[in-house]
């Protein structure tokens, strides 16, 4: 088992370093040579601007920024070979330290920004996977029990809409529904957007109130894709030699069904949540933009509408990281479910 | 309780001679099986109807509503429909129907670009990946890593500030997320292709590897790629709604789905039509080209094929 953790982590290393390394070039093509309101400035001169840029590290070669960013920097400034990356400008520490930078509006630390949002964005996620978890696993099940039946052809028909709703065209008719028409009604009403009321809010009814319509949006396709993924799963299970055996013992239907092959239906699920933990993240992006859900999504978007790049490629960097570890996460768990995967 | 189970691979070989169905080809068959599945030929016609109506887009401007899609008359903002505008008019009075229309034209033709260019990227990689193996493979495999592993999303936004994108370039964007995926299917067909028999053969009559690949490996390789690609054109679809309502894709004011429905979100309160109509054509669109997909992956996969 360790052979097998040991072995993955070693191939997630390269990948690491490759996520970074986009990022950067990604970053230094949007913005590598600019800072904010230099050019415009009349008073500069060119020499002036250049002498800020050396004092910033950006006359240096692009190779040298970048493992200065990712925080190879500091690794040499300890060894004393701070000298190879040249410039006497004080060396920040990088990505390896956990310093994702600093954002180009307010200069505030991007890694303190995205943890600020973080508990916004877990609580709509989380939810939004339990629901959908919850009302996946029962669908999937009684679509395979009575499959071809009017209910499973229903529930399929279902699901197969459900995948090809746009998701902010869903939250803009709930929001229609339940905010706007709800309220010309006379009834009780949702709110449409943030996480607490500004005024007093914060409770646990208010906050509920609000998770209510995001929530449920994201829960609807964790559904539509869950559900079919646990039906033929089951399926193929109930195929199987031992579900036979278990039958032909005389062990009660309810029995084999929910004790021998539900477990090892829902056992490949686990590998489908761990690929959504970076969902966890960014997968509500466009569902924290409609309902204004004060989210890491939602922070990405606005700083990038104001050209904050820095704070953009920090969050990207951040998700791109926990996307490898859910990755790893995932094959670990499943190693730890289904032992035939280690010995492969 | 018993279900009838498929036959266990190898059973063809043990039947006699004469109950085996005469050959008709692998294409030939596939194409009998699309052309039998009824929700696969519905969704397809609803497909080629949009396609005519994107294509026919300014005819139905000039000839059925009389409207171009940015012309605006302010006199006439939320409109509901009426004689003069069917569908009725949005904020700057502008004709619903119109820009519904021209919609139709960013959205299928920045998805069908899209999955064009994936393919076509996503083969070459897989195809060379899959038959040099070695380190070539290592490389480009290790770059679609790379590539699936930072959220989409944010390369999308990212990409989108930096080039403003058009049509063009925004199915360029997408499409540089979108191939990694194909590559890597592409790859693991061509390595299950590549010690086959037939390969081998061929090779050993000294075909040179450029005529192995694109005469033998690929046209095997091929039933993978069209279910891979009918699949992928729904979630481009949708992508690229997603990002014309962000205001990332597409700039006003050309019409797009996208935009019609995040300018909606500021005036739904005057008109629920403008909330509807543009998400009903993304999510008909989507459904079409998913259906179409699914029909598509069970004619053409060879894995599911049932004899």
């Amino acid at each position: 088992m360790a052979g097998y953790v040991v072995r993955r982590l070693l191939t997630a290393v390269p990948v690491l370093f490759g996520v970074t390394l986009i990022t950067f070039l990604l970053m230094h093509f949007t913005a590598g040579n600019y800072v904010p309101g230099l050019q415009l400035d009349p008073n500069l001169k060119p020499s002036d601007i250049a002498r800020i840029r050396a004092n910033l590290g950006l006359d240096r070669p692009l190779i040298v920024q970048y493992l200065d960013w990712i925080g190879i920097g500091a690794l040499f400034k300890a060894v004393g070979l701070a000298g190879v990356l040249g410039g006497s400008h004080n060396i920040d520490p990088g990505i390896l330290e956990g310093n994702f930078g600093r954002s180009l509006i307010d200069g505030s630390p991007v890694l303190a920004s995205v943890l600020g949002r973080l508990p916004n964005t877990l609580e709509l996620t989380a939810t939004a996977i339990v629901v959908g978890l919850a009302l996946a696993v029962p669908v999937g099940v009684v679509s395979a029990l009575r499959r071809g039946s009017r209910l499973d052809q229903f529930l399929t028909a279902a699901s197969v809409a459900g995948f090809a709703v746009p998701q902010f065209w869903l939250g803009l008719l709930l929001i229609l529904l339940f905010s706007v028409e709800f309220h010309a009604w006379g009834l009780p009403w949702l709110p449409s957007s943030g996480a607490v009321s500004p005024l007093g809010g914060g409770g646990v009814v208010d906050r509920l109130q609000h998770l209510a319509l995001p929530a449920t949006v994201l829960a609807f396709f964790y559904l539509s894709s869950w559900s079919r993924f646990v039906r033929s799963s089951m399926i193929e299970t109930l195929s199987q030699d031992y579900v036979r055996t278990a039958r032909a013992k005389g062990m009660s239907e309810r029995r084999t069904v929910y004790v021998h092959a539900l477990r090892n239906a829902v056992a490949p699920l686990v590998t489908l949540i761990g690929l959504e933990l970076p969902g966890l993240v960014s997968g509500a992006l466009v569902v924290e933009v409609v309902f204004g859900w004060p989210g890491i999504g939602l922070l990405a978007f606005q700083r990038a509408l104001q050209y904050d790049y820095t704070t953009v490629m920090g969050i990207t960097t951040f998700a791109a990281v926990l996307v490898v570890l859910g990755n790893l996460l995932a094959d670990v768990l499943y190693a730890v479910i289904d032992p035939r995967v280690r010995y492969s | 309780m018993i279900d009838s189970e498929p036959l266990p691979r190898g059973a063809m070989a043990s039947l006699p001679a004469g109950s085996v169905r005469p050959g008709r080809g692998f294409w030939r068959e596939s194409w009998d099986e699309l052309r039998s599945n009824r929700a696969g030929m519905a969704s397809a016609a609803v497909l080629c109807l949009l396609v005519a109506i994107a294509l026919a887009a300014p005819a139905v401007s000039a000839v059925v509503t009389h409207y171009g899609p940015t012309q605006q008359d302010l006199g006439h903002a939320f409109e509901g429909p009426s004689r003069l505008h069917w569908l009725g008019t949005d904020e700057l009075g502008r004709d619903t129907l119109t820009r519904l229309v021209y919609g139709a034209r960013v959205s299928l033709g920045v998805g069908f670009l899209t999955v064009a260019i994936a393919l076509t990227v996503g083969a070459a990689v897989g195809l060379l990946s899959g038959y040099y193996v070695g380190l070539l493979d290592d490389v480009l495999m290790r770059v679609v890593d790379v590539v699936l592993s930072v959220p989409p999303v944010f390369l999308y936004i990212l990409m989108s500030i930096l080039f403003r994108p058009n049509a063009i370039t925004l199915a360029v964007i997408i499409a540089s997320i979108g191939w990694a995926g194909l590559a890597r299917l592409v790859r693991s067909e061509v390595l299950s292709l590549r010690s086959r028999d037939f390969i081998v053969a061929t090779r050993s009559l000294g075909a040179r590897d450029a005529r192995l690949i694109l005469r033998h490996v690929l046209p095997n390789a091929l039933p993978v790629m069209i279910v891979a690609a009918s699949l992928g054109l729904g979630q481009v679809v949708l992508i690229e709604a997603a990002l014309d309502f962000l205001g990332l894709g597409i700039q006003a004011p050309t019409p797009s789905w996208g935009d019609m429905l995040s300018n909606a979100q500021v005036y739904f309160v005057h008109s629920t039509w403008l909330v509807v109509l543009p998400g009903s054509l993304i999510f008909l669109t989507v459904l079409a080209a998913n259906v179409l997909g699914n029909a598509v992956r069970d004619a053409f996969d060879p894995r599911l094929r049932r004899f």
